[in-house]
This record gives structure tokens, C-alpha cells and sequence, in this order.
């Protein structure tokens, strides 16, 4: 494109923005197996030639995010992806927590729900197993449970995951912070607002709305990149907040604390070692990730009592590592290779004991609907 | 577009150099000291704010958001706790049919 058509087209599309269609996210089609209090877990629906290997995938988003991150845009979506590799994709999804959920504790959230999902994945393979694979929180917890709890782990996959909290990163020392009354702040707000957190995540790069908006302006003249920046957006500001009880114990027990590496953390009253860890492990870290810093995931894999253990330590942020085209391309076809490398024979497929709950169609929600709620269209979310 | 992308090249040395210098600056104990203290005093307003409205209502015998929060999430227990109870009534079920099948 000539550097004149370029800017024709950057200013139609900056003109146009306010009319452009909201994104459709979380579009790949998918059924409900399970659904408790808020969370529900999803499944993929396999590619036309069915499943290639033995062995599910369970995906572990964070908790205060939504799932479809990793189901971003038809084109654009690590589900998809998988599924298309011949993959059995689970994911969970977290729902969003309500005003009593403020007494819902870490360990019923890593050992109860988190083990339902193993459980109900793991049943539908042939092994009993499921690979995990968390992302940023939603890691820590994978790591949590697998150290007390690691009879249906397959394999263990991390993407920016925090084991290690005492790091100089702004999280941590606002977190340690001696003004900080973490009871205070639960005791009044109940779940920990999304805002909140949002706030403090704003705080690590305080320019960025201003840099994302000079970016966009720069790259207005393609279409791509617009759909793809306001679906990553229409996430980014689709958050939930953080059931309060579970945040207490995570700041003290993690972040305060830093039980994971100090050994003192437990899960159900049995304490979390991550030298208990043996089943393979795949730790993936990023160079220019400010929210999870390299320091922070990097000791999962000095610390676990695995054999065959990885870290891969790539360029990128903490999302756009992720989700990229280039992650798609690169990234996610090197953890579904490793997977398939730690799939086993299948044996008896053993017949799925949960029907499906409900199915889940992509749809696009009707317009006016949409505008009322002013949310991102999310196609399973919606069908539900 | 050569006006644009110099102004881009500046702009993109000017965020950077900003961010670093903003980033070292609310590390600093002189902003989260401050910061801490502030929300802190903020979260405790609200809890007694919700205090006083609650001591209020349940003095007239009705129950208060946080009675109804504890019962809601006493029911969300007890949802799980039947949910183990199915899983653990499937295993043994599982169980019996191998049993069942190794004898014949």
C-alpha cells in the first residue's frame, strides 16, 4: 500500500471508529460439561476429524480475567488453534464472582473448583489425565494445586506465572507496603473491586493509554490490527473483581509471605512444596513482561522435583506474547508439539460421564441489546 | 506522512524516557507510603459507614447484606458439597462395576 492510500485509510478509519462494529470474542464453538456457583468449565467442540490424541487439555485463565483471552477472534484464537491440532480444549470459566462470594476462600477456589475441572477434563480422555496449562494467575494456582494434588496431571504447562513474589516490581512493594491495611480495604469493598486492580495495573506503565493511543493512530490504516487492538481492548476493560477472602490469603500467604518459595504456604491444610512437583513441566517466561517479571516465574522450574522440565524465555509483554499472530505461529504450535510428545497411547476412551449442560452456539448479540449493555459481544458468554 | 512519523519517533523516545522515570517514582516510599494510607483511611470510612447502616437495620429485626451474603454463600457450600458427594457415589459405582466384571 503507498504511503497516500495509507493515510486515506488511516483517516477514514479514525473517522469511523465511533460506527465501527464491537468486536466478537469467545466466538469458537463450545459446550458447558460443567457449571458450579459462578465458574463453569467449557469444551471446545473437536475439529470434524475428531480428537489425535489421548490426552485433554485443560486451560486455566487468571481468575480476574475473562477466559476468552485465549479465545480472542476467530483467526486470532489459541482455542481454535488447538482444536484444529487435534487438541481436546478445556477451559474455565470463571464467571463473575457475586457479592457473597466475598467468603470464598484460595483453597476453594484452587482445591475445590480448580480440582473439579482437572477431574471432569481428565475423565474424558483416555489416561485419566489432562494436561494443565495456566496463564499468569491462573499458573500460580495450576502450581498450587499440582504440588498437593497432582493425580490426574498429565503435564504442567506455565505462561507467565508468578511463583516468586519478593521481587522489586511496583505490584510487590505496594503489596509489602506498611500503609497498606489489606483487611481494611476487604473488610469495606468485600470482593476486591476490578477497578482497583485495574488502577494498580494502569500504575506499572503510566503512559500507556497515551502510547496506545499514539499507536493506534499510527497503524489506523489497518483493518487488522484495528480489530485485533479492540478485541484485545474490549477484554482489557471486561475484567472481574476478586472474591475478597481468597485475595486475603493470596496477598498474605503469596505476595506478603512468598509462601510458595518460603515453603510455608498450604492448600487445604496440606502444605504446598514445589519440590513435589514431578510430573513434566513447561514453564514459559517474557522479556518485557511488567505485570509477571521474569524473576517472579523464572524458579518454578529450579524448584520442582521433575525430570523433564523446560523454560522457554521469549521477547514480548505479558498478553501480546500470548495472543500474537506471531505466538500463534510460533509459540502455541511448540506447546502442542509438546504435548503431543507427552500424550500417551490411547487406551478404552472412556465415555464422557457429564453430559453437556448446555451447547453453546456462536451468536452475535442483537444490536440494541448490545448497546444497552455496552459490553463486548462475546458469543458463548451471550448463548449461555 | 514524513511530519507524522518524526512526531511518532519523538513521541515513542518521550514515553519511554517518561515511563522509566514514572515507574522509579511510584516505586518510591513517598508515593506508596502516602497511597497505602489514603485508601486505608478511605476503606475504613466505608466500613463504618456500613456499620452504623447495618447496626441500624438489624436493630429493627431485618437482616443485613452481610446476613444474606453468609446465607447465599452457605448455599453455594453446600452446592459443592452434593457435587462431591455425586463424584465420590460415581467412583464407587465405577468401582463395583469393575469389581462386578473381574468376578464374572
Amino acid at each position: 500500500m503507498t504511503d497516500a492510500a495509507k493515510g486515506e485509510r488511516r483517516w477514514r478509519n479514525l473517522l469511523g471508529m465511533v460506527k465501527r462494529p464491537k468486536p466478537v470474542v469467545g466466538a469458537t464453538p463450545a459446550d458447558v460439561v460443567h457449571r458450579e456457583n459462578k465458574w463453569s468449565l467449557l469444551r471446545y467442540r473437536a475439529r470434524p476429524e475428531g480428537v489425535a490424541f489421548a490426552t485433554p487439555v485443560l486451560l486455566v485463565p487468571s481468575l480476574i480475567n475473562r477466559h476468552y483471552v485465549l479465545d480472542l477472534q476467530p483467526g486470532r484464537s489459541i482455542a481454535e488453534a488447538l482444536v484444529a491440532r487435534g487438541h481436546d480444549v478445556f477451559i474455565v470459566d470463571w464467571g463473575t464472582p457475586g457479592p457473597e462470594d466475598r467468603h470464598l476462600s484460595f483453597d476453594a477456589i484452587t482445591d475445590g473448583y480448580l480440582g473439579r475441572a482437572i477431574r471432569v477434563a481428565a475423565q474424558h480422555g483416555g489416561r485419566g489425565k489432562t494436561h494443565v496449562l495456566g496463564y499468569c494467575l491462573g499458573g500460580t494456582l495450576a502450581v498450587v494445586h499440582a504440588a498437593v494434588r497432582p493425580e490426574h496431571i498429565a503435564s504442567l504447562t506455565v505462561l507467565a506465572a508468578p511463583v516468586s513474589f519478593h521481587d522489586e516490581g511496583l505490584l510487590s512493594l505496594w503489596t509489602r507496603s506498611s500503609t497498606f491495611d489489606l483487611g481494611a480495604m476487604i473488610d469495606a469493598t468485600g470482593n476486591v473491586p476490578w477497578q482497583l486492580m485495574q488502577g494498580a495495573f494502569q500504575m506499572l506503565r503510566p503512559t500507556l493509554p497515551l502510547s496506545k493511543a499514539a499507536h493506534v493512530i499510527d497503524r489506523a490504516w489497518d483493518d487488522e490490527f484495528l480489530d485485533g487492538f479492540f478485541a484485545l481492548e474490549a477484554w482489557g476493560n471486561d475484567n472481574v473483581s476478586f472474591p475478597g477472602e481468597a485475595y486475603r490469603r493470596y496477598i498474605e500467604g503469596l505476595y506478603r509471605a512468598d509462601g510458595l518459595m518460603k515453603e510455608t504456604f498450604t492448600l487445604s491444610g496440606r502444605p504446598v512444596l514445589l519440590r513435589n512437583i514431578e510430573c513434566p513441566t513447561l514453564a514459559v517466561t517474557f522479556a518485557h513482561d511488567n505485570i509477571v517479571p521474569e524473576e517472579s516465574a523464572a524458579p518454578l522450574i529450579e524448584r520442582i522435583s521433575s525430570t523433564d522440565k523446560q523454560r522457554v524465555h521469549l521477547p514480548g509483554g505479558h498478553v501480546g506474547a500470548v495472543i500474537s499472530r506471531k505466538a500463534l505461529a510460533t509459540l502455541w504450535p511448540t506447546i502442542s508439539a509438546w504435548w503431543a510428545a507427552h500424550d500417551a497411547e490411547p487406551q478404552a476412551k472412556v465415555e464422557p460421564k457429564v453430559e453437556p449442560e448446555a451447547k453453546v452456539e456462536p451468536k452475535v448479540e442483537p444490536k440494541a441489546k448490545a448497546k444497552a449493555k455496552a459490553k463486548p459481544e462475546r458469543a458463548n458468554a451471550k448463548a449461555r | 506522512m514524513i511530519g507524522w512519523d518524526s512526531w511518532k519517533k519523538g513521541f515513542d523516545v518521550w514515553e519511554n524516557a517518561t515511563a522509566k522515570y514514572l515507574e522509579a517514582w511510584m516505586r518510591s516510599p513517598l508515593v506508596l507510603g502516602p497511597g497505602g494510607a489514603l485508601l486505608t483511611a478511605a476503606m475504613r470510612s466505608k466500613t463504618a459507614v456500613d456499620g452504623a447502616m447495618d447496626s441500624w437495620w438489624s436493630a429493627v429485626g431485618l437482616p443485613t447484606r452481610r446476613d444474606q451474603e453468609r446465607a447465599l454463600h452457605a448455599l453455594n457450600q453446600m452446592q459443592s458439597r452434593l457435587i462431591d458427594l455425586e463424584e465420590t457415589l460415581a467412583e464407587i459405582r465405577a468401582q463395583q462395576k469393575q469389581q462386578a466384571a473381574t468376578k464374572a
